[in-house]
This record gives structure tokens, C-alpha cells and sequence, in this order.
């Protein structure tokens, strides 16, 4: 680097070398504003959660502010409703992506047709995904309501129940419920995910497969799968990550009720510093959610990376 | 095309199953929503009516009435809060990720792969991790109850996708446009304004609606940020609404439907845009 940099700077004019360092200065200064606009809300405040977890500090209890070293750790690591948040986080992201992916791969397939009245199709299949989270809780509490909800009606009408059920409130149906309501968000991702995949498989490759007789099915396994891969890779990873730390939905359908029974680990350290305004345990949470994301981060980079250098 | 040549397993997945396919997607996406519209319509008898009314006998506008100039919920403060918030945020983004985007695309500086990977990075980023430190930060500053506190604090989410997707977008420009500007005398900022931007403007636009509305959605950092009734965004009144002593179910579904139409109709808009961004994205890794 440094001694083509000392021939440039001997073999051109000066005005050249001071306006390519002008140049770089005209870039850097761009970079300003979007350098105060993450580090007020992202780096200074994860600095000051590491710093915070080291204290107790519960806002409405300033008498005992105090720094206590590593304490928030080993309280986090004998607190047993942590360890059923990391369990609850994995239920409620295995069951929402696996049952996310089944039905978004089956509206892309079904919207990859033609058909009259695709392109309306296709938005309404977006909705659900593009209306506020707080609109999806309330309207799936609307449909879960016990008494005049419409879900209860209906399966009672149809013979399925007998009589009428608390979803939302009963510990064995609560966290079902809320993954069944997550699914019906997350579904059209994966739909225009899979269908920008699916578009982009040539069309020569099925004709080749039909005159050579193969049908359907084979041709969904050899030809449909295989080349959809990445793309159900990435789309994957990407929807593990933020399913893990949503907690919309969760924190107004049920508030992580009853007894915990939905209580994820986001929604715990959402919990912590709002309601509790424990502020120190809710920056220990905010530490091992920030360590699991980076192992989450990493693990991602590398599969995306392997399938770049394998397209 | 050879139609018609088929196997049977095709013909039939062609025809019934497809349209059966069709009916059932339509009814799940659509169907919750059409009943909470329905739901709003409704008067207090017909909604708490045992047998379930499906359909509203009498038709009334009297929840969206209530519901927009409540005194405990007042629906038309909470909107016009939530259009200032989103609206500021929309602006603040597009000028930062502008600048940004259009820096990391041109300009070849050292650490420009880790920068972009952090943006990346951070665009996964859970704002549950910053509740705490960002709350403690604005007590400390004394900005609780402020549209500023809001403001920058959902940059956070906003800027990193945008950064990302305009990045892609500038990429996209011929350079030769710019080095000609540049030669007759324009500066670097000139050749962004004259030549860049308006080449840019689809691109510009989609990234900018993309901030109004993950703004207008936003709900944890504004029931954190704010304890005033006059203060509170949409979704944060919302959710208030529900905390009040009895849930009122025709009012509520009427704030749904307030809250839930400029989005709906600002993505249908922008729906080709952001599908291309986020594949690209995604893709790009």
C-alpha cells in the first residue's frame, strides 16, 4: 500500500494527491450523520447497557442503586424463569418459521400461476405482514375472544368444540394460539421471498424436464427445490433471527401470561425494564440477547457466504 | 407451450386444486380483517348478540365517531401524532441514508466492507435490547413525553435497511455521468443533486416510504418513551385502549381500521420496489 501511494504522490501533480484526500474527506464527512444517528441509538446504548448490567438499578428504588459487579449474571443464571424463557424462545420460533415456511411455500407456488386477478391476489396475501404488530394482536385477541369471538363460534357451529374455550388464557392453548397468529403474519414473507425465487428459475429448464416426459412432481423435486435452496436458506435465517427477538405480539396478546406460560426472552427483558423498570437486570437480558444475536449473526454470515461462493 | 399435453396430476392441480388454493389464501389473508371491519360497523346490540351476528344488522359510523374524538382515547391526536413522529422520521432518514449510501457506493475508503456489513448486521437488530438503556437515556436527559426522543430513537431501525438498500441503488448509476459534472466544475455534492438523485428518485421514494411506515407501525419504543395521553402514536394508543377498563370491542376495531388503511395503502404503492429490494438484499448477504 504505502510505496505505490509514495510513486503516485512523486509521479503526479500535487493537485491531484491533495484532491483525491479532498475527495476522501468529502466521503468520510457524509458519513457523519448516519455516524450520530447510530451511535446515539445503537452503539452508545449497547455501551451503556454493559455498563448497566453491572449495577443494581431499579428506577423506583434509587436508595439501593449500587454496583454489585457480576451479580446480575449469577442472578440471571439461578432465575428458573430465564431458563423457561430460552425454551419458550425456542418453541415459539420452531413453530412459528416451520409452519411460516410450509404456508408461504405454498402461497408462492399457487401465486406463481397465472391466473385472472393474481396481481390483487398478491397484495391481500401481503397484508397480514405490512399491518402494524399491535393490529395483528388485536385483532386475533378480537377472534380468539371467548365469549363473542368468532373462532370459538365457528368451531363450536361445526361440532369441533363443545364448549367454548379461553385460548388465550388457558396455559396448555396460549402459546398455540400466539404461534398460530404469528404463522398468519409471517407467511407472505416467505411467499414474495420464494416466489422472487421461483421467478427466477428459467422456464427452459421445465420444458426440457416436460419433453423429456418427467411429470410434475419430479420436476418439483429436481428441478423446483434444488435451485430454490439459497433462497430458502437465507429467507430462513433471516425469519429465525427476527422471530426470536419479536415481541410485539406476544407482549399485548397475553403479556408472556398465563404464568409465563408465552413468556419468551424478549418479552422478558421488555418486561423488566417496562413494567419492572428493573434496569439492570433488564441490561443483563439485553447483553445475553445481544451475545446470542451475534453467535445468531455469525452462524448467518457464514451460510450466506457459502452459498455465494457456491452461485 | 405444449398445453394440454399435461399428466393428469397436472391437469388437476391446474384447475380445481389451484383455485381451491386461490379461495383459501384469499380467505386466510383477508378474512381477519374483514370481520374486524365488520366488527366496527356495528352497533353495541348487534355486536354482544347471542347467536353470534355475522353481519351487522344496523350499519353505524358511530365507533369511528367516538373513537376519533374520545376524551380517555382521543384517536385524532394519536393519528396526528403518529403522521408528525413518522413524517420526521421519513424526512431525517432519507437525508442521513442519502448521504450515507451514496458515500459508501462512491467513495473507496478504508473499511468500507466492515461498514457494510455492520449495517447489515445491525438491521437485525431487536429494539427489546435497547428498551432499558435507551429508556434510562432520555430519563437522564429529561426528553420522556418528547417527539424528539421518538424520533431519533427510530432511526435505530429505519437507517440501517435504508443505508443498505440505497447503497444497491447507487451502485446501479453509471459513474460517467457524474465524472463528466465533476469535470465541468461541479462539486461532489452538485453531481449528487443534479445527476444522482433524480436518477435515484424510485429508489429514494421506496427507501422513504419504507421509514414512514416501520415508523407508523413502531409500538415499543413508543409506550416506553412516553406516558401522556396526548403523546402517544397509534399503536401505542391503541394498545392503551385495550388497558382501559372494559375493552370497548367496536371502537377499538374502528382505531384498527384508522391505523391500519394509510399503511395498507402506502405498501400496495410500493409493494414492487421493496419485494426487489428485499430479494436483492437478502440474496447479496
Amino acid at each position: 500500500m504505502a510505496p505505490s501511494d509514495a510513486t503516485v504522490a512523486v509521479a503526479l501533480p500535487r493537485s491531484f494527491s491533495s484532491r483525491r484526500a479532498r475527495e476522501l474527506m468529502t466521503g468520510y464527512l457524509y458519513l457523519v450523520p448516519v455516524a450520530i444517528a447510530l451511535g446515539g441509538t445503537i452503539v452508545v446504548p449497547i455501551l451503556k447497557a454493559m455498563h448497566m448490567s453491572l449495577f443494581n438499578y431499579v428506577l423506583i428504588k434509587p436508595q439501593e442503586y449500587g454496583f454489585v459487579g457480576l451479580g446480575n449474571y449469577t442472578r440471571l443464571l439461578r432465575d428458573e424463569t430465564f431458563w423457561l424463557t430460552l425454551w419458550n424462545s425456542f418453541v415459539w420460533v420452531f413453530g412459528s418459521v416451520s409452519l411460516q415456511f410450509l404456508g408461504g411455500f405454498a402461497a408462492a407456488l399457487l401465486l406463481h400461476q397465472s391466473f385472472r386477478g393474481r396481481a390483487f391476489v398478491r397484495t391481500v396475501t401481503l397484508l397480514p405482514w405490512i399491518v402494524p404488530g399491535v393490529v395483528v394482536a388485536l385483532v386475533w385477541e378480537w377472534l380468539y375472544q371467548p365469549n363473542y369471538g368468532v373462532i370459538n363460534d365457528v368451531l363450536l357451529r361445526a361440532g369441533v368444540l363443545r364448549d367454548r374455550v379461553a385460548w388465550l388464557s388457558d396455559p396448555g392453548l396460549a402459546m398455540p394460539a400466539v404461534i398460530a397468529t404469528n404463522v398468519w403474519r409471517g407467511v407472505p414473507f416467505f411467499a414474495i421471498m420464494l416466489l422472487a425465487g421461483l421467478q427466477a428459475i428459467p422456464e427452459d429448464l421445465y420444458e426440457a424436464a416436460r419433453v423429456d416426459g418427467a411429470p410434475v412432481t419430479r420436476r418439483f423435486w429436481h428441478i423446483t427445490l434444488p435451485l430454490l435452496r439459497p433462497i430458502i436458506i437465507v429467507a430462513t435465517a433471516t425469519r429465525v433471527i427476527w422471530t426470536f427477538n419479536y415481541a410485539d405480539l406476544i407482549f399485548v396478546m397475553t403479556g408472556g401470561g398465563p404464568a409465563n406460560a408465552t413468556q419468551i426472552t424478549s418479552t422478558y427483558t421488555l418486561l423488566m425494564a417496562y413494567a419492572n423498570l428493573d434496569f439492570g437486570y433488564a441490561a443483563t437480558l439485553s447483553v445475553v440477547l445481544l451475545v446470542i444475536m451475534l453467535v445468531f449473526t455469525v452462524l448467518y454470515l457464514r451460510v450466506t457466504r457459502g452459498i455465494e461462493s457456491v452461485t | 407451450m405444449s398445453r394440454g399435453r399435461g399428466d393428469t396430476a397436472e391437469r388437476v392441480l391446474r384447475g380445481p386444486v389451484l383455485w381451491t388454493g386461490i379461495t383459501l389464501l384469499t380467505l386466510f389473508a383477508l378474512g381477519p380483517f374483514l370481520w374486524v371491519f365488520l366488527t366496527s360497523l356495528k352497533t353495541r346490540a348487534d355486536l354482544y348478540a347471542t347467536p353470534l351476528r355475522y353481519l351487522p344488522v344496523e350499519l353505524t359510523a358511530a365507533n369511528y365517531a367516538d373513537a376519533w374524538t374520545s376524551k380517555l382515547t382521543p384517536f385524532s391526536r394519536f393519528f396526528a401524532n403518529s403522521l408528525w413522529v413518522s413524517s420526521v422520521t421519513m424526512v431525517a432518514t432519507t437525508g442521513v441514508s442519502i448521504l450515507a449510501g451514496y458515500a459508501l457506493a462512491r467513495f473507496r475508503f478504508a473499511g468500507r466492507n466492515a461498514l457494510l456489513l455492520v449495517f447489515l448486521a445491525t438491521q437485525m437488530f431487536p429494539a427489546v435490547l435497547l428498551i432499558a438503556p435507551l429508556l434510562s437515556q432520555w430519563y437522564a436527559l429529561g426528553l420522556i413525553d418528547t417527539y424528539q426522543a421518538l424520533i431519533y430513537s427510530n432511526l435505530s431501525f429505519t437507517v440501517p435497511f435504508t443505508v443498505w438498500m440505497l447503497v444497491g441503488y447507487f451502485d446501479a448509476i453509471p459513474r460517467d455521468l457524474e465524472e463528466s459534472a465533476l469535470i465541468d466544475g461541479c462539486g461532489r455534492f452538485g453531481a449528487l443533486c443534479r445527476i444522482v438523485l433524480p436518477l435515484a428518485a424510485p429508489g429514494i421514494a421506496a427507501t422513504a416510504i419504507f421509514a414512514f411506515v416501520t415508523s407508523w407501525s413502531e409500538l415499543l419504543f413508543a409506550i416506553t418513551f412516553t406516558t401522556q395521553t396526548e403523546m402517544r402514536t397509534l399503536s401505542a394508543g391503541l394498545l392503551f385502549m385495550v388497558g382501559q377498563y372494559e375493552i370497548q370491542w367496536g371502537q377499538l376495531s374502528a382505531g384498527v381500521m384508522i391505523s391500519t388503511v394509510p399503511v395498507a395503502v402506502l405498501f400496495t404503492y410500493l409493494q414492487r420496489h421493496l419485494i426487489r429490494g428485499l430479494s436483492a438484499g437478502a440474496l447479496k448477504g
